[in-house]
C-alpha cells in the first residue's frame, strides 16, 4: 500500500473532519477521512492501481490519478463498491469533447449531471424513482458528492479563484441519478449510444440551465410541444469546437412517458419530434432554435416518479455529453 | 489517537521546465501582430481596433488573426501554426469569462514558451483567475493588461464602446511586448 499523496496527521477522527474544512479540501460539509486503507479498498474495488493517470486538463497542466478520486471517493462517502462508477465519470469527463477547464471555471456555474445505465443501478441501489434527483439516497448522493470533490480538490477548481461562478448552483453539490429502465420496453439511453443492454455505462452531462417542462393536458404531441418550447426558452447555440456532437437531455417523467406509450410514441419517435420543434428557426427572443445536429442529440432519460405531469430539461454548457463503461473487475 | 489520512489536491505540475518569457523587441515597428481572440461577446471589433491603432502609430507591419472554435479551449492546430509561423507579438483574450479568461492566459504562456512575446487583455473581475492560473503553471507574476468597469466582463460593448477599450489598453500593450 503505497501512495503518492502527503500524509496527514490529526488527533483522531474529528479533528481531521475539521483539518479538511480548514484546509479547504471540502464542499464546506464535513467528509469522511481518508485513511490509507480505505483509500486502497477503493482502488481495489476499481481494480485499478493508483497511479493510473484518468485524464487531463490540458489548459491546466493537471492529470488525475486513481489515487485522488479514490481519496475523494472516500471523503464522499463512496461504498468501495461505487468506486467503478466514479472512475468511469471522471474519465468520461475528462473526455476532451467533456471540456472539463471550461465547464469547470465558467460564470455561468455549470454543474455535472452523472447518469447510470445498465445493471450496476440495482446493484448499488442507484436511485432511478421517486424523487431519484434530490437527497435521501446513499449511492447517487456520494458518487455525485465525489466527482465534485475530484473537481474541487483534483480539479483545482476552487470558488472565488479558477471556479469563477457567480452565483454557483446547489446542483453542484451532487448531481447523480439512474435511468429507470424497468419502468418500460423502451431502449435504455446507453444502447442508443451503441451499449449492449448489459453493460454498464455512464453519461456525464453539462448542466448549464435546467428546466421543469410541467403539462399537464393528456395529449402526447402537447407534452412534446411543450418540452420542446421550454427548452426554446432560451434556446442552444452553436459551439465550434463540440460542434455536431452537443447534446441535451430530457429526464422524461412517468407521467409524461405514460401518456406517449399510451399513444403508441417510441423513444425514437418522441425524440424525432421534439428534434424537429426544438429546431424550428428562432421566433423571438423567449423562442430561441436549439441548435441540435441530428435527433439523436435529444438524450431520453426515463427517471423520477409517478405525481406531477412533469419532465426536467439538461441544457448543456459548452461540452458533448460524454460516455464511459463501467468497469467492475 | 494519531489518525493518519491523505492529501486530496493535486500537486501543482512540476517545475522542470521553468517559465520564461520570450525577448521581447526594442519596439513594435516592423513587428506582426497575432491575435488569438476567443469570441466573447464584440471583443473581436475591439482586437481589430487594436491592431488599426498599433499599426498606425507604432508602425507594426500587419497582423494575423485567428478567433477559436470556443471561448475556452485551445487554437485549432491549424490556428496555432498559421499564429506561431507569422506572428511576432501576440494579444489573447478577451479575458472576460472565468473559462475563457484563464484559458486565454494559458494561450499567452504558449506563445511565450513558443519564443513569441504575448500579453494577455483580462477584464478586473477576471484577475484572480489569471493569477491562479499563473501560479499554477509556475508563472506567477506574469505581467498582463488589465481594464475593467463601466465595461461590462462578458464583451456585450457597442462599437464606441470597442474603440475606447482599444485606446485604453494601447499603451499596455505597448509596454509588455516590448523591451
Amino acid at each position: 500500500m503505497t501512495f503518492t499523496s502527503p500524509e496527514v496527521r490529526s488527533d483522531g477522527w474529528l479533528e481531521a473532519v475539521e483539518t479538511y474544512i480548514e484546509n479547504g479540501w471540502t464542499d464546506g460539509l464535513p467528509v469522511i477521512p481518508p485513511t490509507p486503507e480505505a483509500v486502497q479498498a477503493m482502488l481495489d474495488a476499481a481494480g485499478v492501481d493508483g497511479s493510473e493517470v484518468l485524464g487531463d486538463i490540458p489548459t491546466r497542466s493537471l492529470s488525475v490519478t486513481a489515487e485522488k478520486v479514490a481519496i475523494n471517493s472516500v471523503m464522499a462517502g463512496c461504498l468501495p463498491e461505487y468506486a467503478p462508477v466514479v472512475i468511469a465519470a471522471v474519465r468520461a469527463l475528462l473526455q476532451p469533447l467533456g471540456n472539463a477547464h471550461s465547464t469547470t471555471a465558467t460564470l455561468a456555474g455549470a454543474a455535472h449531471a452523472v447518469v447510470v445505465n445498465g445493471p450496476i443501478r440495482n446493484v448499488l441501489g442507484i436511485e432511478c424513482g421517486q424523487a431519484c434527483l434530490g437527497p435521501g439516497f446513499r449511492a447517487n448522493a456520494t458518487i455525485g458528492r465525489a466527482v465534485r470533490l475530484v473537481i474541487r480538490n483534483v480539479f483545482r477548481t476552487v470558488p472565488g479563484v479558477l471556479d469563477r461562478a457567480s452565483f454557483s448552483w446547489p446542483l453542484r453539490y451532487s448531481f447523480c441519478f439512474g435511468e429507470n429502465e424497468e419502468h418500460s420496453d423502451w431502449t435504455p439511453m446507453h444502447v442508443h449510444e451503441g451499449y449492449a443492454p448489459d453493460d454498464d455505462v455512464v453519461t456525464v452531462m453539462s448542466v448549464m440551465r435546467y428546466l421543469a417542462a410541467t403539462e399537464f393536458e393528456p395529449e402526447a404531441e402537447t407534452v412534446l410541444a411543450t418540452i420542446a418550447d421550454t427548452a426554446r426558452i432560451q434556446g442552444l447555440m452553436i459551439d465550434s469546437f463540440v460542434g455536431d456532437a452537443r447534446g441535451m437531455m430530457v429526464i422524461l417523467g412517468p407521467e409524461h412517458q405514460r401518456r406517449l406509450i399510451d399513444e403508441g410514441w417510441t423513444k425514437e419517435s418522441a425524440r424525432q419530434s421534439l428534434w424537429e420543434r426544438m429546431t424550428q428557426p428562432t421566433a423571438g427572443k423567449h423562442d430561441v432554435k436549439v441548435e441540435l445536429a441530428s435527433p439523436e442529440n435529444v438524450l431520453i432519460c426515463c427517471a423520477g416518479g409517478p405525481g406531477i405531469a412533469q419532465s426536467q430539461l439538461i441544457m448543456p454548457h459548452l461540452a458533448a455529453p460524454t460516455h464511459e463503461r463501467i468497469l467492475v473487475p | 489517537m494519531s489518525l493518519i489520512t491523505l492529501d486530496p489536491t493535486n500537486p501543482a505540475p512540476g517545475d522542470d521546465a521553468p517559465f520564461r518569457m520570450a525577448p521581447r523587441p526594442a519596439s513594435l515597428k516592423g513587428q506582426t501582430l497575432g491575435i488569438v481572440a476567443n469570441g466573447l461577446g464584440r471583443s473581436e471589433v475591439m482586437f481589430d481596433a487594436l491592431a488599426e491603432q498599433l499599426t498606425k502609430w507604432d508602425d507594426l507591419a500587419g497582423s494575423v488573426k485567428v478567433v477559436k472554435p470556443s471561448v475556452a479551449v485551445p487554437p485549432w492546430p491549424e490556428q496555432w501554426d498559421e499564429i506561431t509561423s507569422q506572428a511576432t507579438v501576440a494579444v489573447t483574450g478577451f479575458g472576460g469569462c472565468g473559462s475563457c479568461s484563464t484559458r486565454s492566459m494559458r494561450d499567452a504562456l504558449d506563445l511565450e514558451a513558443a519564443g513569441i512575446p504575448a500579453v494577455c487583455i483580462v477584464h478586473e473581475a477576471l484577475v484572480p483567475a489569471v493569477e491562479a492560473l499563473c501560479r499554477l503553471l509556475g508563472a506567477d507574476g506574469y505581467p498582463f493588461v488589465v481594464c475593467g468597469y463601466p465595461l461590462n466582463p462578458t464583451g456585450t460593448w457597442d462599437s464606441d464602446e470597442c474603440a475606447a477599450l482599444a485606446t485604453q489598453v494601447l499603451d499596455g500593450v505597448r509596454q509588455r511586448l516590448t523591451a
